[in-house]
């Protein structure tokens, strides 16, 4: 028996020891879904993605479009011209990238009836390549937002035409290949063949844990704070913190007869203190905000400011309203830890200012079917990865009421249309401030954790995982040279 | 025998219908998934007589069970992956850290169990019942971290977790183990008590057996019968997927398949994934009821 437990552990010791890799790995809390363009929407594809591939446009760090794969001219109010860039990577796959990939993405993706994105392209008319260079698209109406929609990544026309699989086995022409998706994700960067593993590990423990025993190299958010300053603390990680720029925010139902009242609104507004819950309960780099788009934003407006935390004034708005104290709401918000810790916080805020909040947390599938039914009377989420003041039109205009878009507060407001169908984002977000169809929160921080031998990993306030095109691993051997 | 064997198909019958109806009464509508908030109504009417979710739901019902019956579980609305696919890459993994976590548990619980009744009230009962109570009291989520911090963390014996590696399995098969051994232990005991008093164990002892034959070759055996229910139980569940270990591991297993498949509304996948726990359910106490047979001769199943 004792030489049988000797064995068992030295063949655990044996077989326990970390392996010695040389691609870079980092957990994930969700594996991508779906790798194919036209289809992704979930975060950890659409990232993964924005690596593959390239988009004919992305955007500068103030949010406007600049030239990815293409310069664009606009002909006519209808007619958009993109000449491709001279110089631009061939596909992984070895064929060169020219107009007709750029053609047969995007008429395959008209084509689509099952994509989440054909609705966003339903007003192009016609999509064509009159030559290698040159693709020109026709929309049925003027869109002046639309050279900020053509971010999906260009696939070979080949490839599309055969009926290729891009959703498991994607072919792109972005900084990173394609190798396999088999448990975790394998890339390669073309540049130098540096291998990437990204695998999921849901639970933020364990993937704390396997960054500090080296399974892993790094992690990007997606960690409640407590773990973040525990890492911040442990020799061998380096922690980089940003400003994030995803909005969080207080939803209203605008359809109950009590929050329909711009005071009770403002009520719950002065009742949240921002500045405790940024400092006791977020990570670093979360900021207050005033507004879905955050001031650095070409339609940011910086001179919004937020809402103060002031109980006394949130109590008198609500018995100006003629509200009988406590006034009793319900906060739907998802299963996941952390909103139900802010909620939690919240709801002790608020008592305060003599508002009885009521948590319900439910599973994803309910919380988010009744948020868009109509089935609440406060809730909270978060916007994540907008780029152009259009969500204006999609979360506030009376046109917008699910299913025709995501209204979700049943929003009706004459001014706010006029001033959205005008384009005019400043007089949008001013009116919404006053409005508030939503109490905006913060925006959440961003940061990496990374083991010591990895460097110049670039963290983006959206949270895209685009450092690691730039990311370097240091050998062994150099580490070992190192003092 | 016979009729045992036939009972299972109303069982299945009725699984798949309960499972049927419950999927498609929960709220969230895969179409709203697929097509996200922008779509027009008439994408999404196109997209829903696409997918058949337009027919009467004892229509879809039929058509379900015809491709059921088949051998076609459908394809995975998000990934579009065939589901039958996704069942073959994770029930291997399931049933791999089932077997090694009952193999843990019984061989922890069983012989802690055994001397803990052999030594009733003495030091070894009560060191065996003060950790049977300690480790059925911890629950998976804790006890998994635990382990992890111990044995990959500190001491760097095993990886903290994934499936990479064959000694991935270790801790999530001890995590499972340790709860069942507790269970084990304690039902052994109580179980060996009761036959130890019984008369055909005194004759044993008083034609001469030796005290281990007596143990081992007559008490044990009659003491088994509660004991492998309880393991037919936990077999049964262990096979249905553990969600927890299997997400606090990494391990991509039939249980966190399921769950991921009901927070998306993945339908189909959600139905073929509770048709084959029901199925592996229903094998089990089969088994189990068959293995009855085998320990007591008294049980016998007429055809």
């Amino acid at each position: 028996m004792r030489h049988f437990i000797l064995l068992f552990c030295l063949l655990l010791a044996a077989c326990g020891k970390p392996d010695t890799h040389t691609d870079i790995r980092m957990a994930l809390a969700q594996a991508p879904i779906n790798l194919d363009p036209r289809y992704a929407t979930d975060a950890a594809s659409e990232r993964i993605n924005h690596l593959i591939y390239r988009p004919l446009v992305d955007f500068d760090a103030n949010s406007r479009p600049q030239s990815a794969l293409a310069t664009w001219q606009q002909l006519s109010p209808l007619h958009y011209r993109f000449t491709l860039l001279a110089e631009r990577a061939p596909f992984h796959d070895g064929s060169t990238l020219d107009a007709a990939d750029v053609e047969a993405t995007y008429s395959s993706l008209l084509a689509l009836k099952d994509s989440p994105h054909a609705a966003e392209f339903a007003n192009i008319r016609q999509v064509s390549a009159p030559d290698r260079n040159t693709v020109d698209f026709i929309l049925h109406v003027p869109d002046e937002m639309f050279v900020s929609r053509l971010v999906i990544g260009i696939m070979p026309v080949e490839k599309i035409a055969s009926g290729h699989d891009f959703s498991r086995q994607p072919v792109g022409n972005g900084p990173l290949g394609f190798l396999s998706w088999q448990g975790s994700v394998r890339l390669e960067r073309v540049s130098d063949r540096q291998t990437y593993s990204l695998q999921e590990v849901r639970d933020p423990t364990v993937r704390v844990l396997k960054l500090l025993r080296g399974e892993v190299d790094l992690l990007q958010g997606d960690l409640p704070p407590e773990l973040v300053k525990y890492l911040k603390q442990q020799p061998g990680i380096h922690l980089n913190e940003v400003q994030g720029s995803n909005y969080s925010y207080l939803g209203f139902n605008l359809e109950d007869a009590e929050l329909a009242r711009p005071e009770v609104r403002r009520a719950i507004a002065h009742a949240i203190d921002r500045k405790k819950i940024l400092q006791e309960v977020l990570v670093g780099g979360s900021r207050a905000a005033a507004a879905i788009l955050p001031p650095e934003h070409w339609a940011g407006h910086a001179a919004l400011a937020p809402y103060e935390y002031d109980p006394e004034r949130a109590r008198a708005l609500l018995q100006q309203a003629g509200i009988a104290l406590p006034l009793k709401l319900v906060y739907k918000t998802s299963t996941d830890a952390q909103r139900v810790r802010l909620a939690t916080v919240m709801q002790a805020q608020m008592r305060e200012a003599g508002i009885q909040l009521e948590i319900r947390s439910l599973d994803w599938g309910t919380f988010f079917d009744d948020v868009k039914h109509g089935k609440f009377q406060l809730y909270g989420l978060t916007w994540v990865g907008i780029r152009t003041p259009e969500i204006y039109r999609l979360a506030f205009h009376s046109a917008s009421v699910p299913p025709a878009g995501a209204n979700r507060g049943r929003y009706r407001d004459a001014l706010t249309d006029e001033l959205i169908e005008n384009s005019d984002w400043q007089g949008v977000s001013e009116r919404v401030h006053q409005m508030l169809p939503y109490v905006p929160l913060w925006y959440e921080g961003q940061f990496v954790a990374m083991r010591s031998d990895l460097s110049g990993y670039n963290l983006k306030p959206d949270g895209s995982w685009d450092g690691l095109a730039t990311v370097k691993k240091k050998s062994k051997t150099a580490l070992k040279q190192q003092p | 025998m016979l009729r045992r064997l036939l009972g299972i198909v109303p069982v299945v019958f009725g699984v798949l219908l309960l499972t049927f109806l419950l999927v498609h009464l929960v709220p969230g509508d895969p179409v709203e998934v697929m097509l996200g908030e922008s779509a027009s109504s008439a994408d999404r009417s196109a997209l829903r007589a696409e997918l058949g979710l337009d027919r009467p739901i004892h229509v879809q019902f039929g058509a379900y069970l015809g491709r059921l019956a088949q051998g076609d579980f459908g394809h995975s609305i998000h990934t579009r992956e065939p589901v039958a696919d996704m069942l073959a890459e994770r029930l291997p993994a399931t049933i791999r850290l089932a077997l090694l976590s009952l193999a843990i548990a019984i061989a922890i619980g069983l012989p802690l169990g055994v001397v803990a009744a052999l030594r009733a009230n003495r030091w070894p009962d009560k060191l065996a019942t003060f950790s049977s109570l300690a480790l059925s009291a911890m629950p998976h989520f804790w006890l998994g971290p635990l382990l992890m911090m111990v044995f990959a963390l500190w001491l760097g014996w095993l990886p903290v977790s994934g499936m990479e590696r064959p000694a991935s399995i270790v801790l999530p098969a001890l995590t499972l183990g340790f709860g069942l051994s507790a269970i084990l232990t304690r039902m052994t005991r109580a179980s060996l008590l009761e036959v130890l008093n019984e008369d055909f164990v005194r004759t044993a002892r008083a034609k001469g057996l030796p005290e281990r034959d007596v143990i081992l070759g007559h008490a044990l055996r009659a003491g088994m019968l509660p004991v492998v229910t309880i393991v037919g139980l936990q077999l049964g569940s262990l096979l249905a997927g553990t969600v927890i270990t299997e997400t606090v591991f990494g391990w991509d297993g039939i249980g966190r398949l399921l769950v991921e498949s009901i927070e998306k509304r993945d339908y189909p996948v959600t139905q073929a994934c509770v048709l084959v726990i029901a199925l592996i359910y229903v094998l089990v106490n089969l088994l189990t009821d068959l293995t009855y047979a085998r320990l007591d001769p008294r049980v016998r199943y007429v055809s």
